[in-house]
């Protein structure tokens, strides 16, 4: 016996695989068999056969007496029954069904699509090393070369500080003349990005001494769009003609994405200087801003101190430029926070609202199937008297939940593909990043979770309450039940809930409808309807004296304004309603400042022919300056009423005068006042300003802004060409710019805003929507459940309107609840809403008391409907049903 | 009404149709049991212990068949199991439905040595 035991010893431990009843009663036989089965085969390979098969045997029974185990308890396979039973039941209320689907399908694919938009533009990927580590050198001022140099040498967190300008060329002799955007960059420039060129190399040491290298690189789109990609254009010498570089050797081709990190540069040429420049000598103020690369070890908080300390030493140093204030103020920040900061949050703002959306669809759908639930109360107590666990009918109900938010997340998905293909297409061009949007990993990952996260949400409350079925309660009452009691609590609380939400994002909207409906009435002080814009600039060396440079821009004025349907031309040098800037230190008549305040810098605009006519700028007092003020006749300047108002708010401006760079430069005489223009977008408020005259600016030759007014009737598409033809009449080489209308430039600045509330509005109406269904919901589900009392009341006399007045009392309790709870988050959360509201503070009380009222009535409609219907119950029917 | 419960039970696994008419002659058990099943003709597999006990605990578990008295004298390890009336009638179900599905298989031609 010992023997046969050891024989058979793995055999026998396996046996613990089998039901304890059967291993208890049959194991010993079943060991017995196996040995006597053995004994009687001589052959020793068999005898392995058979001991080889009655383990795989045992097992195999194993196994499959554990799956009839399970599906006896109801297990896994039983998984398999609870979606059954749960398509079933969804397919049993098909609306219900559909309008659950529809509701998560919505919440999830528009805060998977408004999460795609933040991904592609808040992390969209930077071509370069590290580009979390690159910052903007106290990027709140205008500086020199000198002073980029500077923050290199002085703070010990930044190992590589390159200077920025940007600056307008003319690309010749490849093709049609195109404008291009140069970038003057530090010869480290590259270095300091982590990036290597495509094809030849970035630029040397020294190539930044004056006059020491001629020298390019060319953008990768410019490469591929004006050298059709030819990898022999290294070495090539291309003709740059605007500004003062002429002729230049490429020398390499960067990868795409490069030009992407500031102002879409075409190309890249070094910022020259001359390294015996101080501080107070260099007179590179055009150097718009200074990147620099965190040293290794560095922090953003080391190097938010030290520029300080640079700052205050420039500040020292110039202190007629800066003033002690800006100079506390100064900071460093990320390339990617400067990139992102229009844009970070109204997104984040935006994706906020939208999860609170999604919120509440989730608070609707549980209500629903609460609701739907409560309904098959009888139904899931039978299932527990005959023996259904509390687990069982638990998951019963979240494989219903299951399903619906599988079938809502394939929905979400397919909702976010369409609204990001749509967002693409209507999204402003100049937001940054938009480009990339797309459903992709990560975006498809988000959409993941939001439908486990709703689902999870709208599932478990129904399902947990159901499972505390209380059998015996539901089978002795009538259909009414007992433990719809609680039930009830439930969906009042998910209502109060949703209101309060929806009383959040309506608030948003509402604020950010305000701020725009406030933003839309500021004038922008001047007329772009019906006005188109361009640049038909000559190269430089066209026309090197200011007399022949004036002489073009009047012939091609005097033949535009010859068209037909032309009713007059203009020109400034900057385009209205950007962000573009060109300011002087300037010293009006009789103005001081104290010897350690900087000299006020003014705004300036140069302009010509009939610019103010054009545009419709109101001329106040005196005369615009125009084409007859030339070199030779007395030096003028036209000033506007923020100029006035700052400076001479006392006196008569007109023929006062005012000197720039310094006080003992030759002066201008005021000739005229015009009226004020938000020259920045319509957000900021009119800075003083000054025009001068394109035939005496302080410099020659300043490109022009054409500006040409059209009567009536023609697209200014339809003038294009006869405008293009016109200029190459005059000079086949300039090239002409698209036809802007002036209106899209000046509406530029509000496009964001506008892009933001659209989404809001939308989201509040959905959010108002949802919450509407949830009120109705659960007024049509208190009074339905009521029905019968209510017969009995319409059999013992109540009026209809009585029994309608109580239950709409009772439905409005939890909106009344959720108003206040929402109003309350609301306040608390609106502030983070401040940065992008304008002229509307986030307590506005008309907003609050607006959207107050509307949801309350939107409550009250939602209660009162099924309120009605069910007060206008055939008692006689309701009673027999009983 | 023992006839109607009977077909509830059809069809049956094939070892356990075996092992009820290996039950035919009077009580067994699982060793005799399993040579008599192996003897008879058409069965090509081995029966192992686990196989055949799951199906003499689910027979018992059923009522087909029942536990009935060792003789004196037999191992104590080896349960003796019998038919029971219900088995009987089962058994006797499952063979009709065989010969009914036989002679079907028949009348289509598919075992024409059979004629």
């Amino acid at each position: 016996m010992k023997h046969g035991s050891d024989r058979a010893r793995v055999y026998r431990a396996c046996l613990r695989l089998l039901p304890p009843d059967m291993r208890r009663r049959f194991g010993p036989e079943m060991v017995a068999m196996l040995l006597e089965r053995l004994d009687a085969e001589p052959s020793r390979g068999r005898r392995a056969l058979i001991r080889i098969g009655a383990f795989a045997d045992l097992l195999r029974q194993a196994a499959g007496l554990r799956r009839e185990a399970r599906d006896a308890r109801g297990g896994a396979t039983a998984f398999v029954g609870d979606v059954r039973q749960a398509v079933a039941a969804l397919r049993s209320s098909p609306f219900l069904t559909a309008a659950s689907v529809a509701t998560l399908g919505l919440g999830i694919g528009a805060s998977t699509a408004v999460f795609s938009v933040a991904d592609a533009v808040l992390r969209s990927p930077l071509p370069v090393h590290e580009p979390d580590r690159l910052v903007f050198v106290w990027p709140e001022q205008n500086g020199n070369r000198t002073m980029a140099e500077l923050a290199e040498a002085e703070m010990r967190s930044l190992e590589l500080v390159s200077g920025l300008s940007s600056w307008t060329l003319t690309l010749t002799g490849s093709g049609e003349p195109r404008e291009l955007t140069g970038l003057q960059v530090s010869p480290n420039y590259f270095r300091l990005l982590g990036v290597t060129p495509l094809l030849g190399r970035s630029f040397l040491e020294n190539e930044d001494l004056p006059g020491a290298a001629d020298v390019v690189v060319l953008s990768h789109g410019l490469w591929i769009d004006a050298f059709g990609g030819d990898p022999e254009v290294v070495g090539r010498v291309i003709d740059l003609s605007g500004g003062e570089y002429e002729r230049r050797r490429v020398v390499g081709v960067m990868p795409a994405g490069v030009e992407r990190l500031w102002r879409d540069a075409d190309v890249w040429v070094p910022l020259e200087g001359d390294p015996a420049l101080d501080l107070q000598s260099d007179p590179s103020w055009y150097v718009n801003a200074r990147l620099g690369r965190l040293a290794p070890d560095a922090t953003l908080e080391q190097a938010s101190e030290e520029v300080r300390v640079h700052a205050r030493g420039v500040q020292r140093t110039l202190p007629r430029i800066f003033s002690v204030e800006e100079a506390e103020r100064a900071t460093v920040r990320t390339l990617r926070d400067v990139l992102t900061q229009d844009v970070r949050t109204p997104i984040l703002v935006t994706l906020g609202a939208v999860l609170l959306v999604l919120f509440i669809g989730c608070f609707n759908v549980a209500n629903l199937m609460l609701a739907q639930s409560d309904r098959r109360h009888r139904d899931l107590a039978v299932r527990a008297a005959l023996g259904a666990g509390r687990r069982r009918l638990t998951r019963g109900l979240l494989a219903e939940s299951g399903a619906v938010g599988i079938l809502g997340g394939v929905v979400g998905v397919a909702t976010a593909w369409g609204l990001v293909a749509t967002l693409r297409r209507f999204a402003p061009p100049d937001f940054p990043g938009l480009q990339d949007v797309g459903v992709d990993a990560p975006v498809l990952a988000f959409a993941l979770v939001a439908t486990l996260g709703a689902t999870l949400m709208a599932g478990l409350i129904p399902a947990l309450r159901a499972g505390r079925v209380e059998a015996l309660s539901i089978l002795a009452g009538s259909s009414r039940g007992t433990a719809g009691k609680g039930a009830g609590r439930m969906t009042s609380t998910l209502v109060a809930a949703q209101v309060g939400l929806a009383v959040v994002v309506a608030v948003g909207s509402g604020l950010t409808l305000r701020s725009l409906t406030r933003l839309l009435a500021v004038d922008p002080g001047l007329d772009g309807d019906g006005v188109i814009a361009f640049t038909a600039n000559p190269r430089d060396g066209d026309y090197p004296d200011g007399e022949a440079y004036q002489g073009y821009f009047g012939e091609v004025t005097e033949r535009i304004a010859a068209l037909p349907n032309v009713e007059s031309v203009g020109g400034i040098h900057l385009l209205p309603g950007t962000v573009d800037n060109w300011s002087f230190p300037t010293h009006p008549e009789g103005f001081t400042v104290a010897d350690d305040e900087p000299t006020p810098s003014v705004n300036f605009r140069v302009v010509r022919d009939d610019y103010f006519e054009t545009v419709r700028l109101p001329i106040l007092l005196g005369r615009g300056v125009a084409n007859r003020d030339r070199p030779d006749t007395e030096r003028v300047v036209a000033v506007n009423e923020a100029f006035v108002r700052t400076f001479w708010p006392d006196v008569d401006p007109l023929g006062r005068t005012l000197s720039i760079f310094s006080a003992s430069d030759p002066s201008y005489r005021v000739v005229g006042v015009v009226a004020d223009v938000r020259q920045h977008g319509r957000k900021v408020e009119p800075r003083p300003e000054m025009y001068f005259a394109h035939g005496q600016p302080p410099w020659d030759n300043v490109g022009m802004w054409m500006m040409v007014r059209l009567r009536s009737g023609p697209e200014p598409a339809s003038v294009a060409p006869a405008i293009r033809d016109v200029v190459w009449s005059v000079n086949a080489d300039v090239p002409v710019s698209e036809m802007l209308r002036l209106d899209d430039a000046l509406g530029r600045s509000t496009r964001g805003a506008r892009f933001l509330t659209l989404l809001f509005t939308a989201f509040g109406g959905l959010a108002l929507a949802l919450c509407a269904v949830g009120v109705f919901g659960v007024t049509a589900y208190v009074t339905g459940r009521r029905v019968g009392e209510f017969g009995v009341r319409v059999a013992l006399g109540s009026s209809r309107i009585e029994i309608v007045r109580t239950s709409v009392a009772r439905a409005f309790a939890p909106v009344a609840v959720g108003l206040a709870l929402g109003l309350a988050a609301a306040r608390l959360g609106s502030d983070t809403l401040s940065s992008v509201l304008y002229e509307i503070d986030a307590t506005d009380p008309v907003t609050y008391v607006g959207v107050g009222a509307l949801l309350a009535l939107v409550g009250l409609m939602a209660a009162v409907v099924p309120a009605w219907r069910a007060a206008n119950v055939d008692p006689v029917r309701v009673l027999g049903s009983e | 009404m023992p006839r109607r419960a009977a077909q509830d039970h059809l069809p049956l696994h094939p070892l356990a149709f075996r092992i009820l008419l290996a039950l035919m002659d009077g009580p067994s058990y699982g060793t005799r049991i399993v040579d008599e099943v192996e003897r008879a003709e058409g069965t090509v597999r081995t029966i192992y212990p686990a196989n055949l006990f799951r199906r003499i605990r689910d027979l018992l578990s059923d009522g087909l068949i029942e536990e009935a008295e060792s003789p004196s004298g037999a191992d104590p390890r080896r349960s003796y199991v019998r038919l029971t009336r219900m088995g009987r009638a089962v058994a006797r179900a499952e063979a009709l439905r065989l010969r009914a599905l036989v002679r079907d298989a028949e009348r289509h031609d598919l075992l024409p040595e059979a004629r």
